[in-house]
């Protein structure tokens, strides 16, 4: 039977969002909007030291302060719950890596922030002031403040159990020839590069509302996070409770990037308190906890060597990096071998070397942000840029002479994966018709004259979104996506998806694709999510939404279609491959006049259902990703750089990328806006700063810098005719590329603008002072040289 | 403990808290008005921007006592309920939010900034917004909504 | 950050809030715009036993002008000063700055004399009084003090202003005829407080500069007037080795404090420029006087 598809009618159109009416008066439902009967409130005690041993807590005087129910300290936590590591590590296979830790401190404190003590009190306010009356005994030992310092073989373990502070010793491993690459070079670049600390920050921090039922023994969680299922996971294993009685239900989430998983320390001490006491709990964390206790991200080193031809070829690549995971791991351990995969990035790369340790400090920990492998990018489109300098090469051209090209088979990434469909080339090239680079060029030898400074930077990436078949699967649970799909009663159609959006707009683009694929309108399609009683499982995350979520929706919408025309067959009394779903009407093709409502199909299946199983209509789809690719682009700024103050304008900024076929091309641009502000945040303002005794400095947004409309420019987006894989499915994930490629397009912008101070740059953050010791550095900063 | 009096969106509303309760707690937690958010409780990120006596207010940083007899307009308060008023339908066409936290402060610092810059261009809008953090956006398609929305009642001044 | 617990008092009038003031002395706070106060509560720096709010005193509103000075009351509106006719006529260098405070939300609520009183000397309000000889009237049980601004800031957030005394209003000269004047500043972002600030006024007659106002802000921990570098400018004709000597001068002697957003000899080097630039702008704008 030939499947006939009528032409998409909303796929690639920039439909408007269902989520937009709740959101745009008011109407949302996050989570610290939620109030139910009894609800207490929960703040913590938390730890002024980096590091130190906890000698004595004494809660009885915030006990009792009129207000405060209950007071719990780490010792009692441990009591009440099961030790276990970070849940969502443990979804995705790695939960066995991570030294196992207590929900609050109880012998050691080891990090400025870690939480000392758990307050419940009849509001946030009061549960606030029996925070201050909790007194705590520290004993100070030596900070471990810096990777350098946890190096050092004298330093004070941060984990006693585990001997040092080097949680990963280095072991390098090597692909190709690296020796007889740098033999064999004409220019060998010895440098080492800098990412630093920087962080998630939505506008929204972490939020659980945790709601027992004694009567039923049911736990309800009312979670942000990126999964109910690792919640409710979480949750459940926390306080071993059968999984079945833990509910967590999801409504809007103000933001992640990465951080949410609903199940971090302080939300399974919060479930546990809640439990306990058999009373909702809310917490809402305020901003200073978050910046200093909900994590951290992007604090890597690398020492780099490059080996290159005098024509320009690049031979080989050499990284040897250092990863400060922060104290207590969660997220930090999965970054260096995703760095390792994706450096050869879409160029021919014959040789690379690598070894990466992994050291634990006193810090907040190491999570997910966005990206988190992201610096492989930035160190190499660095060191592109760096190479091409030396070799007296336009970098663009550098670049474009070293693209692997798209071949039949296909260019193998030395690290294994290949480089399927991937348009990095007619990125470029695109990337430079729209800039105009000679035009620039003179602009900028024009201005320079007149004493000011514009620069021009060019950097590309690609991403797995999912990317392409592996040998031997993606790990576990992410191998698959799951939808289940149901035509409701009154004709809707309901789609259950483990996807739990928070910006990115699901909602909404999930049912283009099932609206399209089933052949009703987008109104009379609803996405359910965010109920882990009727979700399946999955992660929103590395940008696999697209491809997974509305993969398995297509599929999964064509199965259910089948379906219904088998039992709309038997009630139209018409053959199951003469029928067909156009505009929300089953039909006999070619013959409008026998068209059925789906609603009223729906409507005779549900009475007929108790009787016949066919009748049920809803399946449950899985989809495997099917020839799934890699999503890319290549970004352009063009900075001005003020040299008498250091600060950064950026006048320009272009993005031609590659994410499949769109879905709904208004959200694919936001979420490459999104993720390019916080690139140009990062490098302009954005810094977690901790000092050499480990006192967090940015714990408000006083300190810790987001750029706002006056930082962002308007952002060019182009959209380059990808390259199809798969027969029905392909769209690619892009939620994670602006952020991913926008640090060192920026970087590499403002490097060019200060070439003629023979400024060389080795590190992601630029705040207006350090452009200053920069340029007064000078050519003194230039990288040795083989 | 206080007794607060005062008017929002129009309505005589009154609630009890103590006074050390912010007028963005007041407005959630007494008024059921969850509308305005909470995103830094220091005034740096506009989340909690609330309209009061005509000007755009940073409810974080007041008192609740202090508006009371004051007139304060909320999200909830830019078109009644169920429909979208000529700014937020603009955003919503401009695809300008995503995860929606930062919104209802951006529609208040946005209605204020079009009440008295009706005419406002491109970089006005920006400087009048540039107090508002979004983290999600990029800021580009919330300026657009807004040009939008001056556009199209400029329109139909014009018009009319 | 939710507030600690204090009590509070919104006295009706001035006699109120003085008899307050008197009663509670150091353990009172004054709440007047709220704008730096109330986060100094939410994080619990400030623990006032007493917040005294004035902003019921209706009479601590508003800007007069009368023999060559302009008078704000304490508590007019920083956006109330932004569209006061008289402070744009006659004291352009505080007109000038009124629109680099923080956001517009910011400046609906705080206050003239709210800022001026709290005293951060990386705010624009300090350094435009200390430039312009503001004079500081308080009001207390005993009567009224006038202080000049050279008196004014004492240290970091911390004024001449005795515990049981209310600034009621602030006095600027009016600028002669042939004043331009700038704020120039850098900040990280549009809206921050300032690393760097100059407040700039140059007065010019027959092309020659009769009167120049320097004053830092973010430079020590009260604003820095640089008296030597006015000297210098006062009786030359603006140039731009004249200015690039008076930013020497103005900087020479500054040891600027190190925070996150930059280090000292980064806010000294800036310094220069800013006094440079200021400079300039602050004659350029010289001949829209009359």
């Amino acid at each position: 039977m030939t499947t006939q598809i009528p032409a998409p009618r909303y796929t690639g159109t920039s439909v408007k969002r269902s989520e937009d009416p709740r959101i745009l008066t008011g109407a949302g439902r996050y989570v610290d909007d939620i109030k139910l009967p009894g609800m207490l409130h929960a703040a913590f005690v938390r730890s002024p030291l980096a590091h130190g041993r906890l000698l004595a807590v004494d809660t009885a005087a915030a006990r009792e302060l009129p207000g405060v129910v209950a007071v719990f300290t780490g010792a009692e936590l441990d009591a009440m719950t099961v030790p276990g590591p970070d849940p969502l590590m443990a979804f995705v296979g790695l939960g066995a890596m991570m030294p196992a830790y207590g929900l609050l401190a109880a012998d050691k404190v080891r990090f400025v922030g870690d939480p000392v003590a758990l307050v419940i009190a009849d509001s946030r306010a009061r549960a606030e002031d029996g925070c201050e009356l909790v007194e705590v005994d520290y004993a100070d030992l030596p900070p471990v403040a810096s990777a350098a310092a946890a190096l050092d073989p004298g330093s004070t373990p941060v984990f006693d159990d585990l001997g040092g502070n080097v949680i990963v010793a280095p072991r390098r491993s090597e692909l190709g020839d690296v020796a007889g690459a740098f033999a064999a070079a004409d220019l060998v670049l010895d440098c080492h590069l800098d990412v630093h600390r920087h962080q998630n920050v939505p506008m929204e921090g972490r939020a659980i509302v945790v709601s027992p039922d004694p009567g039923t023994g049911i736990l309800t969680v009312y979670a942000a996070t990126q999964s109910v299922q690792i919640t409710r996971a979480g949750i459940a294993q926390r306080l071993a409770l059968d999984p079945a009685k833990v509910r967590v239900l999801a409504g809007d989430i103000g933001g992640s990037f990465g951080l949410k998983s609903g199940a971090t320390r302080e939300e399974q001490a919060v479930a546990a308190a809640a439990y306990s006491l058999g009373r909702p709990v809310k917490w809402t964390e305020d901003r200073s906890e978050h910046l200093t206790a909900s994590g951290q991200a992007r604090e890597e080193s690398f020492d780099v060597r490059a080996a290159a031809s005098k024509d320009g070829d690049l031979l080989g690549l050499d990284v040897s990096m250092v990863i400060d995971t922060g104290a207590y791991q969660v997220a930090g351990l999965i970054v260096p071998p995703t760095i390792q995969m994706m450096l050869p990035g879409p160029y021919k790369l014959p040789a690379l070397g690598f070894e990466s340790t992994a050291v634990t400090t006193n810090k907040a920990s190491y999570i997910s942000y966005r990206g988190p492998w992201a610096s492989e990018t930035f160190v190499r489109e660095r060191v592109l840029d760096l190479l091409a300098k030396e070799l007296g090469l336009d970098p663009l051209e550098f670049r474009l002479r070293n693209v692997a090209p798209r071949t039949s088979p296909p260019y193998t990434m030395l690290t294994g994966r290949p480089l399927i469909g991937v348009t990095t080339r007619e990125s470029l090239e695109r990337l430079a018709a729209l800039v105009d680079l000679p035009a620039f060029r003179a602009r900028q030898a024009a201005e320079r004259a007149r004493g000011r400074y514009l620069g021009v930077g060019v950097a590309t990436f690609i991403e797995a979104a999912p990317g392409p078949r592996m040998p031997g699967g993606m790990p576990g649970p992410l191998a698959t996506e799951t939808t289940r799909l149901r035509l409701a009663e009154d004709g809707t159609l309901t789609l259950f998806t483990g996807q739990m959006p928070h910006g990115q707009g699901h909602q909404t683009t999930l049912a283009q694709i099932a609206a399209d694929e089933f052949g009703v309108p987008f109104e009379q399609v609803r996405v359910v999510v965010g109920d882990s009683d009727v979700v399946p499982a999955a992660l929103t995350g590395g940008s696999r939404a697209a491809t997974m979520a509305g993969g398995v929706t297509l599929h999964g919408a064509r199965q259910l279609k089948v379906k219904v025309l088998d039992f709309a067959a038997r009630l139209m009394e018409a053959s199951a491959s003469d029928l067909e779903i156009t505009d929300g009407s089953v039909m006999v093709r070619g013959d409008p006049d026998s068209a059925v409502p789906v609603a009223e199909v729906a409507a005779a299946a549900a009475t007929a259902a108790a009787a016949d199983a066919d009748a049920d209509l809803e399946v449950t789809a899985t989809f495997d990703g099917g020839e799934s690719g890699w999503s890319g682009g290549s970004h352009c700024a063009i900075v001005e750089v003020d040299v008498e103050t250091g600060i950064v304008k950026v006048e320009r900024y272009l993005a031609v990328e590659d994410c499949g076929e769109l879905i709904n091309p208004a959200i694919v641009e936001g979420q490459i806006r999104g993720g390019v502000a916080q690139g140009i945040g990062a490098v302009l303002l954005e810094r977690s700063a901790y000092d050499q005794d480990g006192n967090f400095q940015s714990a408000t947004f006083m300190d810790y810098l987001l750029p706002t409309a006056c930082e962002i420019p308007r952002i060019e987006i182009e959209h380059l005719q990808t390259v199809l894989l798969d027969a029905d499915v392909n769209f690619r994930g892009v939620g994670e590329g602006g952020l991913i490629v926008s640090p060192p397009t920026v970087v590499n912008a403002i490097e060019d603008a200060l070439a003629p101070f023979g400024v060389r740059i080795y590190e992601q953050h630029l705040p207006p002072a350090r452009v200053l010791e920069l340029i007064a550095a000078g050519g003194a900063s230039g990288p040795a040289l083989a | 403990m206080a007794d607060i009096t005062l008017t929002v969106n129009g309505a005589t509303r009154t609630g009890s808290a103590e006074v050390r309760k912010t007028l963005a707690d007041f407005l959630r937690d007494d008024l059921d008005l969850t509308g305005t958010h909470v995103g830094c409780e220091h005034g740096v990120c506009g989340a909690c921007t609330v309209i009061l006596d005509g000007r755009p207010v940073r409810s974080c940083l007041m008192l609740a006592v202090q508006a009371a007899g004051h007139e304060v307009t909320t999200v909830e308060g830019l078109a009644p309920e169920g429909t979208l008023g000529p700014l937020q339908q603009a955003l919503q066409d401009s695809h300008g939010f995503q995860c929606g936290f930062c919104t209802p402060g951006f529609l208040m610092q946005a209605t204020a900034l079009l009440d008295t810059h009706p005419e406002a261009g491109e970089q006005e809008v920006r400087e009048a917004l540039s107090g508002n953090i979004c983290r999600c956006s990029g800021y580009q398609s919330i300026i657009d909504g807004v040009l939008l929305a001056a556009e199209r009642a400029n329109g139909s001044r014009a018009k009319g | 950050m939710k507030l600690p617990e204090f009590e509070y008092e919104a006295p009706a009038t001035v006699a109120e809030a003085v008899g307050l003031l008197a009663e509670h002395q150091d353990e009172a706070s004054v709440l007047a715009g709220g704008q730096s106060l109330v986060p100094l509560l939410a994080l619990r720096l400030a623990r006032p036993a007493v917040l005294v709010d004035i902003n019921g005193l209706d009479e601590l509103s508003g800007v007069s002008e009368a023999d060559g000075r302009v008078t704000i009351g304490a508590l007019t509106r920083e956006y109330q000063a932004e569209e006061s006719a008289a402070i744009a006529r006659a004291v352009p260098l505080l007109a000038a700055a009124l629109p680099l405070i923080g956001h517009e939300a910011i400046r609906s609520r705080g206050t003239i004399g709210g800022s001026l009183a709290h005293g951060d000397p990386a705010a624009e309000l300090p350094a435009v009084a200390v430039a312009l000889d503001a004079e500081f009237v308080v009001r207390s049980q005993s009567g009224e003090r006038v202080i000049p601004a050279a008196e004014w800031f004492e240290g970091y957030l911390s004024t001449a202003r005795r515990p049981d005394e209310l600034l009621v209003e602030v006095r600027f000269p009016a600028a002669p005829a042939g004043t331009g004047a700038a704020f120039e500043e850098v900040a990280r972002r549009h809206g921050d407080f300032a690393m760097v600030g100059l407040a700039a006024s140059l007065t010019l007659a027959d092309g020659a500069i009769s009167d120049a106002r320097l004053a830092f802000s973010g430079v020590a921990d009260a604003p820095v007037r640089a008296a030597e570098a006015e000297e210098l400018l006062v009786g030359q004709e603006p140039s731009a080795e004249l200015f690039a000597e008076a930013a020497r001068l103005a900087t020479a002697g500054l040891d600027p404090p190190a925070d996150l957003h930059g280090s000292s000899q980064y806010r000294k080097q800036v310094a220069a420029t800013l006094v440079r630039r200021g400079l300039s702008a602050a004659a350029g704008n010289s001949h829209e006087r009359h």
